[in-house]
């Protein structure tokens, strides 16, 4: 084995890198696990809701067309509500945002808003109805951190409700999922979503 | 390493086994960096994919269902006598208690379902792991394979969940002993995404029944 000085300096560079190499592609698939668990969970979490006031919506009007039942009012939130759901997306916008840079087209996606309108909306069918709204709609029903504390109302025509924990949920949020925690001291142990 | 053998100008006290360890160490730091960045580099696309492909579509089937069953409850047991927005309650709506029952059983198993029970598992991570297990590789001693296959191994907030279902399963089997009145299954057995499909059959049953047309995409 023959080699001069500059390749002994090198040398190291070269194993290094063949070794990040192959550390990379490994991590790759680590990373994919980790981060599909967790989007699983997240997905299914934020679809169970919807997918809950998407299905009440969908009775509710199966059965006022069944009774030819004509009230304005009812109708009217149960086709705003199947809107506002029918606009949430179903896929995580970061991966589109990504993917097409210019997503400057399209109007900004704010996913806590909707969530909010949808909530709200599907307490003002409730209350047309008659019908006492399900817990996870209330404040503070839920564990995680997705689920903002009392502005449900705060962009509806009703204005009784006192937009507590606004200012949280503003700055807390962004419009998209992220995995990356700047908290988290660990750098993959702890990651969350971030909205 | 032994450095005044690397620093040393003769190139041929590096050879043989001293090569071997210079190589294997850089190499290694290398792995161990790759590792870090390439995780790291994936978790967003993990994330979006588990999202995408498995979480929101099992999501808002099982919610669907758990708001299908709320509202057709709310509809059957609410007083004749309440005024409603739909004044005029045709005759081929009409309400049995059996039917009730039905429906309120059907809603209470369908909320005692959780993601865990019926969430498929991740094939990709169970490949891995076992590859994990054949090369025992001296690189991966601090990958614990076991732990790729289960999400609260993977994640802290997965876990807490995880950790609290178990904790409302033992306070089930405390309070109630014997047979629950609910018709949800008992904690011992947890009901199974093929349970979820024989919900969603008899509720399209009841429904069909009272004439109520459901669709979604």
């Amino acid at each position: 084995m023959d080699f001069d000085l500059e390749d002994l300096v090198n040398v190291e560079q070269t194993f290094y890198e063949d070794g990040y190499k192959d550390g990379y592609a490994h991590g790759r698939i680590h990373g994919l696990i980790e981060g599909r668990a967790l989007g699983r969970e997240k997905g299914f979490e934020m679809w169970e809701e919807l997918g809950f006031y998407e299905g009440f919506a969908l009775m509710w009007k199966a059965i006022l067309d069944a009774q030819g039942a004509h009230d304005e009012r009812t109708q009217n939130h149960i086709r705003h509500l199947l809107d506002l759901i029918a606009q949430f997306p179903r896929v995580n916008p970061s991966a589109a945002a990504t993917a097409s840079e210019a997503a400057t087209a399209e109007p900004e996606l704010d996913i806590p808003r909707l969530f909010r309108q949808i909530r709200s909306r599907y307490k003002l069918l409730c209350a047309t109805l008659g019908v006492r709204p399900t817990l996870r709609a209330a404040d503070g029903s839920s564990p995680s951190p997705d689920r903002p504390p009392s502005d449900d109302l705060a962009d509806t025509e009703m204005e009784n409700t006192p937009p507590t924990g606004t200012t949280r949920a503003k700055s807390e949020r962004k419009k998209v999922w992220t995995v990356h925690d700047p908290r988290t001291d660990k750098p993959l142990g702890g990651t969350e979503l971030s909205f | 390493m032994d450095d005044e053998a690397f620093w040393s100008s003769d190139p041929n006290v590096l050879r043989d086994s001293e090569w071997d360890k210079i190589s294997s160490e850089f190499t290694t730091v290398g792995y161990r960096e790759g590792i870090t960045a390439g995780k790291e580099g994936a978790l967003q696309e993990g994330f979006d994919d588990g999202f995408a492909r498995v979480g929101a579509p099992i999501g808002r089937e099982l919610g669907i269902l758990r708001g299908l069953s709320s509202a057709l409850l709310a509809f059957l047991s609410r007083p004749a006598s309440t005024p409603s927005p739909a004044t005029s309650s045709s005759s081929q709506l009409s309400n049995s208690p059996a039917l009730v029952n039905e429906v309120r059983d059907i809603a209470a198993a369908l909320a005692n379902v959780r993601f865990s029970d019926i969430a498929p598992p991740d094939l990709e991570a169970i490949a891995h792991a076992r590859e994990h297990l054949e090369t025992s590789n001296a690189m991966d001693k601090d990958e614990d394979a076991a732990d790729l296959t289960d999400p609260a191994k993977l994640n802290e907030e997965i876990k807490d969940k995880r950790d609290m279902e178990s904790l409302e399963d033992l306070m089930a089997q405390m309070g109630a002993p014997g047979t629950t009145s609910t018709g949800a299954a008992p904690a011992q057995t947890r009901p199974t995404a093929n349970d979820v499909t024989q919900m969603k059959q008899r509720l399209m049953g009841i429904a069909q029944g009272l004439g109520l047309a459901l669709q979604w995409s």
